[in-house]
């Protein structure tokens, strides 16, 4: 553990190297209250530059909480407290100046249920650059939506139906729509929510498919419940427990050698 | 004490035994529910159809049709066709001529008598008339004049010949005329033309609605212009803006206690704030669209809240979740997705409106106003209250007439609901 880059750091419970070299994200002594109720406990983590990886534990671990603190979406629960400090590219996106929406355009988020808006397909890829004002012209949005379905790998299926409304597409589809929707705003992160945990096997496999795709330019953390999934797509992994972070790793080696015991536990489903 | 679990028979045999226990219940319900529908239902129906049987004829009433001599000398003395110059001239005497030349009263106790036959506008009717066609001056024209409301109550059968003349509001003399016009195929029944046209008059045979929908179209058009971006404001401030606190708590409180004060206290309060204390006149559709949009405001703003709580999260955190504001997020999206159920508040909060008489009466909206409103700080009445007045006069001939405006406020609500489903189907999308 090379705890000397860091001076906010108090003390690190976590077994693993919670630190790299090419951090994007810093999160350093997280706590997260609901009301009075800790629900993230401390928790200190790097999330490196086109990194995936994986946040996994059993339900109620605060893995979800935890994630949705990257991008203050824990700002809209009136109860929910943030403390500590977490920084995107050595600013802290808590620091009062901040401003949550050019916050949110550089770290996108695709939810547990695939949520397009009741909008054409067109319009739900186009809502985000045109809001920010990323296009100069319609040529450009258009130009912008279809590099985004095509990143999504959702282009071949939809484009003779645009117009056609989001949430007339399938499961799969629609979260790929999610993708491609976050994608359209160029952010740095992308934030998955347990992406696949509403679709079927097939789907899901996509899903991971374009997840592994996008992992060569974006920043991606993703929550899943599905070990196998994390094994698949992620090249790093923690485990949280009951609102702390317990052991961080090469996902390798997170689930072949797992060294603390409620890890081990957990991999080899006595715990879950 | 260890209870064991049925054997699987035993267990068959006793929801057995029970099934036809709970059938019974269930078609019990049912035929419970049947019931009321068809109670319901009949009562609807009875409404209505006494509602129509009365109204119906209140469209309608007696005319008489005369030879008049359009001699411009007399009826326009001035020559210039102004309202001074017609108002000052003969026509109803020229009418009264007319009518004389048919029944050929005797002396002038008969002749007193004869001038009463045809109703008070007549002088009115001719200077509209050449008004609109100053050829007829020099021609003999057949005209048609609305009977006195009494005649016009005679000759449905509401006042009997067999009565005894001093216990009558038509006397012999008179019977004896209108038979002698009968007669001569000159009584003839149509639909009025002032039923609808006219305004609140004395006369029963004269008056009309038109002033009270105008009032009513006005009062609403104020109401609806006030209550609804209000009440939409209120809701979504306090929905999605504001902070879930005491005092937000006791706002709501106070909203819902609201929707249930009887409509009369905002009639009071309107009398109160907007005549007494702002100092604006009484009877003008602004201070009773004002009135109303106080009383419609709870019910918009629960509804609207109920129909912004019905929006999935999930499209609030999409919104967020790409860089949206909260301002681009209510207005992009959540106030898209609600605006249906919203309309159905307002629509229901307006149809309310329209039906209240008691708030208006406090505010004098209850004046005897025989000009149509032109805007809405002219005086003027509405719809309910005319009805309310109108039920209150003597005159047999009102009963129809009250019945006739029940008919037109009824269908001015149906089509307004109509309206309301066919915007909301119109907007109801799909997620």
């Amino acid at each position: 553990m090379n705890l000397k880059n860091d001076e906010l750091t108090k003390s690190i419970n976590t077994v693993g190297d919670v630190f790299v070299k090419d951090a994007r994200i810093k999160a350093r002594n997280v706590n997260v209250f609901y009301a009075e109720k800790k629900a993230i406990d401390e928790v200190t983590i790097d999330i490196g530059n086109k990194e995936v990886i994986s946040f996994i534990g059993p339900s109620g671990c605060g893995k979800s909480t935890f994630l949705r603190c990257f991008n203050r979406m824990n700002d809209t629960i009136d109860i929910c407290r943030v403390e500590g400090s977490i920084t995107l590219d050595e600013e802290n996106i808590y620091d009062k100046n901040v401003d949550v929406v050019p916050l949110r355009a550089r770290i996108g988020m695709v939810f547990q249920k695939p949520n397009p808006f009741p909008k054409s397909i067109f319009d739900n890829v186009a809502y985000g650059p045109r809001i920010h004002g990323l296009a100069d012209n319609k040529s450009h949005l258009e130009n912008i939506v279809e590099m985004s379905l095509k990143r999504a790998g959702l282009w071949n299926e939809v484009n003779d139906r645009l117009i056609s409304p989001g949430t007339g597409l399938s499961g799969g589809q629609q979260q790929r729509l999610c993708i491609a929707r976050a994608i359209a705003v160029s952010p740095e992160v992308i934030l998955m929510d347990e992406p696949c945990s509403a679709l079927d096997p097939i789907a899901t496999a996509k899903i991971e498919e374009l997840i592994h795709e996008l992992g060569n330019d974006y920043s991606i953390v993703i929550v899943t419940h599905s070990m196998q999934q994390a094994a698949r797509v992620s090249k790093r992994t923690a485990y949280f427990h009951l609102g702390k972070l317990i052991e961080v790793g090469k996902t390798k080696d997170i689930f072949t050698r797992p060294q603390h015991n409620q890890t081990e536990a957990y991999i080899s489903g006595k715990i879950g | 004490m260890s209870k064991k679990f049925l054997n699987p028979a035993d267990a068959t045999a006793i929801v057995k035994k029970s099934i036809k226990k709970r059938r019974a219940k269930d078609s019990r319900l049912k035929l419970y529910g049947r019931f009321a529908v068809g109670l319901a239902s009949c009562f609807l129906i009875f409404l209505f159809y006494t509602i129509f049987e009365k109204g119906t004829p209140g469209f309608f009433q007696y005319y008489v049709t005369l030879d008049v001599n359009f001699d411009k000398e007399r009826i326009d003395p001035k020559g210039d066709l102004s309202d001074n110059s017609l108002f000052s001239g003969d026509a109803s005497k020229i009418v009264n001529e007319a009518l004389f030349i048919l029944i050929e009263p005797k002396g002038r106790k008969e002749k007193k008598e004869a001038k009463k036959i045809i109703s008070s506008g007549k002088d009115v009717r001719i200077a509209k008339m050449v008004k609109q066609n100053p050829n007829l001056f020099g021609t003999v024209t057949k005209v048609k004049f609305a009977l006195d409301d009494d005649i016009d109550s005679f000759l449905r059968g509401y006042i009997k010949r067999e009565t005894p003349e001093n216990e009558r509001r038509v006397n012999d003399n008179v019977i004896k005329f209108i038979d002698k016009l009968n007669a001569e195929g000159r009584i003839s029944y149509n639909f009025s033309d002032y039923i609808l046209s006219g305004s609140a008059s004395g006369n029963p045979e004269m008056a009309g609605i038109k002033g009270a929908f105008v009032g009513s179209i006005l009062t609403l058009f104020v109401c609806l212009l006030i209550a609804f971006p209000l009440g939409v404001a209120t809701a979504i401030y306090l929905e999605e803006i504001a902070k879930k606190n005491k005092i937000t708590e006791f706002i709501e409180v106070n909203i819902n206690n609201l929707a249930a004060v009887p409509s009369v206290v905002f009639g009071i309060m309107g009398l109160a704030i907007f005549i007494g204390i702002f100092g604006m006149p009484r009877s003008i559709p602004l201070v009773g669209g004002m009135v109303l949009a106080l009383m419609t405001l709870p019910t918009i703003i629960i509804s609207s809240r109920a129909a912004i709580r019905a929006v999935p999260p999930s499209v609030r955190d999409a919104a967020l979740g790409i860089g949206a504001s909260k301002l681009q997020t209510i207005f992009h999206h959540v106030i898209p997705l609600a605006m249906p159920g919203m309309l159905t508040g307002t629509i229901i909060g307006m149809a309310q409106a329209l039906g209240e008489t008691a708030p208006l009466l406090m505010i004098g909206m209850v004046a005897f106003i025989v000009d149509v409103p032109n805007s809405v700080v002219d005086p003027g009445t509405v719809l309910p209250v005319q009805i309310f007045m109108w039920a209150d006069f003597a005159e047999r001939m009102f009963v129809q007439k009250t019945s006739a405006a029940i008919i037109v406020l009824l269908t001015f609500l149906i089509s307004m609901n109509a309206f309301a489903i066919y915007l909301r189907k119109k907007l109801e999308r799909r997620w």
